[in-house]
């Protein structure tokens, strides 16, 4: 991979694009590594099924939208259902529930029973149930299924452009022209293709007599041309355009960490998660109901799973399968870790932190090692502060 | 020190909870026909199959005898796990085939009984079934699809003497593991110059980016294979990004790629990633026409791209196409749907198969002898065999037939023949 190095990047002008493409997939990480952190912060314990929570959130939402008119059946009969925000909003709360719902199951019958046992038989007890649920779904649950909610439910497609300095006039007055050459040179080819493949039995365009052949080029050409017009465009001015999607995504990823801050800082139950959180043996002596507060921790840590599930698999990628909550999970857990797990604004940071590392790694040409770097720095953070960026790093006596 | 030593187990069990999940999760349906570890060694861009004819190590068993009013041939193929759907078609193709030749009165008077294993998409089932197969007493072995599995099926054949004739396996070293190997496809090192061809004289472009799945040898060989014949005939390949399997988002890659303003992009990867990767590029503005290997070779492809892979500029490399005018293709279609309720096959393995088992019926009847020694002979003297995905000729050359190969065009209900390229010196 000698040429990686030449292939390399630090084309300035692309650099806010690669931080708001950073920050952007950050909030997600963010908003996965809060159900890490919640639950380490109260139990001690790494919920590796989280990354499960999250891949069966996805899959609520589907079902949901299939009530909407989604379903195959359903697309079957009236191919192009409306979407509107009402059913995305429905979706989204349904996600949430059933993952909340979900993770209070799993934490009432894998993790209670541990709870009073050494911490690697709950580690262990925790990759079971990730295993299960990833390899016991494949027989329930439909791979890929249908519709790609990705493509159909998702009203929002587009994408908002953000100029800071345009390209020349000229290359929008050349854009222009060529898609209005395009146009008509489509037609032309369209009619002789039609022709011939009615006269000449033709099955593809690439078998047209020479004339046609000659008309065929030249729709290329001008499709080449309009594709180098854009492409001179995208390279000549500097901007950043942010697909809708992904705009109300981070939107709601950052109210809902609000919304949880809030909840931490301000209530009742909040102050007895954080004391729970300090000292969970203490805060029992002190009257506090700590399986109550186990309870809303899952209920809390999965909903926020549930929602970026929901908005993961609209916005942003589909199908689903039952190793869908795999990737986005490692990630997530490590950027609670590089944030400090048991922190809550660590986590926020660390998944920022791993979005930015991610685009930048690879707008400076080494996109092969963008997770080798993200490791880097985690391994670096831990090494000099082994408690995470935000994370208390005290010893704890045992 | 409870706390840093707590972590450190975390990541241990993480490091491990990955590499389980991690080679088996991400990929649902079928895939390209190279999988898993698959690695594509002939990275030089010569064709193995024409240079490399007597360097495979000789088999020196007979192998199994015909016995009785019956010969036994043996196809392995995956009836379970993710590579089902190929596995399916492969042994329709096959029963089609013996199917035909029985009904015809079979060879030398003799009736073919197909006997079928299943590889369960693994490489170790696939080996325990070629291992039943041989003590059952099969003549020859028609099968697998997946590289990986072939190879484990070829090494237990070998010491017998069984001869292999696999049926989708385009990894280059397959052949190499000896002279009882053989296969009815064609090569890794043949589809990347197929595609680089077809884009720089076809497509009239020039300055192409390449985007290959770090994570998948499939994918890096084929890269190189591309890159390699491109630049010999005169195109320019302006960029390289790098995705791992199981990644969904490529907003960093693609606003690299807008920046170098290519004319064309060379995906390798899988259709899982391809799939989404070209979603998020049309979104992103770079409309430009995108191509691919076999990889991309599922019906997942449009679930994963969605209307912007079947926008009419989206091409791949192929074996055969069912809309061809070939008077094998359209013959085999027609028996197809006659005896399997009017359908047609849902990949292009139920083909393959087919002549991969017609290769080995037509070796039989040509064979010197009634053992399998005999038959591997009968198979290398192979020349100018009509098959469904184009001629087939096996003398000389290794185990690797110089076979044609198809470049379609992705549409919203399958694929769309575009072009066909004769076997070509790289």
């Amino acid at each position: 991979m000698d040429y990686i190095a030449a292939t390399g990047g630090f084309v300035w002008p692309d650099l806010p694009q690669q931080i708001a493409n950073g920050i952007l997939l950050g909030a997600i990480y963010s908003l996965i590594a809060l159900g890490y952190t919640m639950v380490y912060g109260v139990l001690r314990l790494i919920n590796f099924a989280h990354g499960e929570v999250f891949m069966l959130g996805a899959y609520i939402a589907l079902f949901v939208s299939w009530a909407f008119g989604f379903s195959p059946a359903g697309l079957a009969n009236n191919p192009d259902p409306k979407s509107s925000v009402f059913v995305l909003g429905v979706m989204l709360i349904a996600s949430m529930v059933g993952c909340a719902l979900i993770g209070v199951l799993i934490e009432r019958f894998a993790y209670r029973p541990m709870r009073n046992q050494p911490r690697i038989a709950s580690l262990i007890t925790a990759i079971g149930i990730s295993l299960l649920i990833q390899f016991g779904g494949t027989f329930v649950l439909p791979v890929s299924p249908q519709p790609n909610i990705n493509e159909t439910v998702n009203p929002f497609s587009g994408t908002q452009q953000i100029t800071f300095k345009p390209a020349p006039a000229a290359l929008y007055a050349l854009e222009k022209t060529k898609t209005a050459e395009l146009v008509q040179a489509t037609k032309e080819f369209n009619a002789v293709f039609e022709k011939e493949k009615k006269e000449r039995k033709i099955a593809s365009k690439f078998q047209l007599s020479p004339e046609g052949a000659a008309i065929r080029d030249r729709q290329a050409n001008v499709e080449k041309e309009l594709n180098d017009a854009r492409g001179k465009i995208s390279q000549q001015s500097i901007g950043i355009s942010l697909p809708n999607g992904q705009l109300i995504m981070f939107g709601t990823s950052i109210g809902l960490m609000l919304i949880l801050r809030q909840m931490v800082m301000k209530t009742r139950t909040g102050r007895a998660m954080r004391a729970a959180s300090h000292d969970f043996d203490s805060a029992q002596l002190m009257g506090i109901n700590v399986n109550t507060v186990v309870t809303v921790t899952f209920v809390i840590g999965s909903a926020l799973a549930g929602a970026g599930a929901m908005m993961n698999a609209t916005f942003l990628s589909t199908p689903l399968t039952t190793f869908y909550g795999v990737n986005p999970g490692v990630k997530a857990f490590v950027a609670a870790v590089l944030g400090g797990i048991g922190n809550i604004p660590g986590a926020v940071l660390g998944g920022i932190l791993m979005g930015l590392s991610e685009a930048l790694v690879a707008w400076a040409g080494y996109g092969p090692y963008k997770d080798a770097v993200a490791f880097v720095i985690l391994i670096v953070v831990l090494l000099f502060r082994p408690g995470g960026l935000l994370g208390s790093s005290k010893v704890e006596k045992v | 020190m409870l706390n840093k030593g707590w972590l450190s187990t975390s990541l241990a069990s993480l490091a491990i909870l990955t590499m389980l999940t991690g080679c088996s999760g991400g990929k649902s349906g079928g895939e390209g026909t190279t999988t898993g570890e698959s690695s594509t060694t002939g990275t030089s861009g010569e064709n193995k199959g024409s240079s490399d004819a007597g360097k495979r190590p000789a088999t020196t068993a007979d192998g199994n005898k015909i016995e009785g009013n019956e010969i036994k041939i043996g196809l392995i193929a995956a009836q379970q796990g993710d590579q089902a759907s190929w596995g399916i078609d492969s042994v329709k193709g096959a029963q089609l085939a013996v199917d035909e030749v029985n009904a015809a009165g079979g060879v030398n008077g003799k009736k073919i009984k197909l006997i079928i294993g299943d590889s369960q998409s693994k490489p170790e089932q696939g080996k325990s079934a070629a291992e039943k197969l041989i003590s059952d007493g099969v003549i020859g072995i028609v099968g697998e699809v997946a590289s990986g599995t072939t190879i484990q099926i070829a090494k237990s054949a070998f010491p017998q003497g069984i001869p292999v004739v696999s049926i989708g396996s385009t990894r280059d070293d397959v052949t190499d593991v000896g002279n009882n190997v053989f296969r009815v496809c064609y090569t890794d090192s043949f589809q990347g110059p197929v595609m680089a061809k077809f884009a720089f004289e076809d497509l009239k472009l020039s300055n192409i980016a390449i985007v290959t799945d770090q994570k998948l040898p499939y994918s890096q060989g084929l890269s190189e294979n591309f890159r390699k014949y491109l630049e010999k005939i005169g195109g320019k390949v302006v960029d390289e990004q790098f995705y791992n399997s199981g990644d969904t988002q490529f907003s960093a890659q693609i606003t690299n790629l807008k920046s170098k303003n290519p004319d064309g992009v060379f995906l390798s990867g899988y259709y899982t990633e391809v799939g989404q990767f070209v979603k998020q590029m049309r979104d992103a503005g770079l409309k430009v026409p995108v191509f691919g290997g076999d990889g991309w070779d599922s019906s997942e492809l449009q679930k994963y791209g969605g209307a912007a892979i079947t926008d009419g500029n989206a091409y791949f490399c192929n074996h055969y196409n069912n809309e061809e005018t070939r008077p094998e293709v359209q013959e085999f279609l027609k028996k197809w749907a006659a005896k399997f309720n009017n359908s047609i096959p849902a990949t292009t393995m139920g083909a393959l198969s087919y002549d991969a088992t017609m290769l080995m019926i037509d070796a039989l009847k040509r064979s010197k002898g009634d053992n399998s020694k005999a038959l591997i002979a009968a198979i290398d003297e192979t020349e100018g065999f009509k098959s469904v995905a184009g001629e087939i000729t096996m003398k000389g050359h290794g185990g690797n037939p110089p076979k044609r190969a198809l470049v379609v065009s992705v549409t919203a209900t399958g694929q769309a023949f575009a072009k066909a390229y004769d076997y070509f010196a790289q």
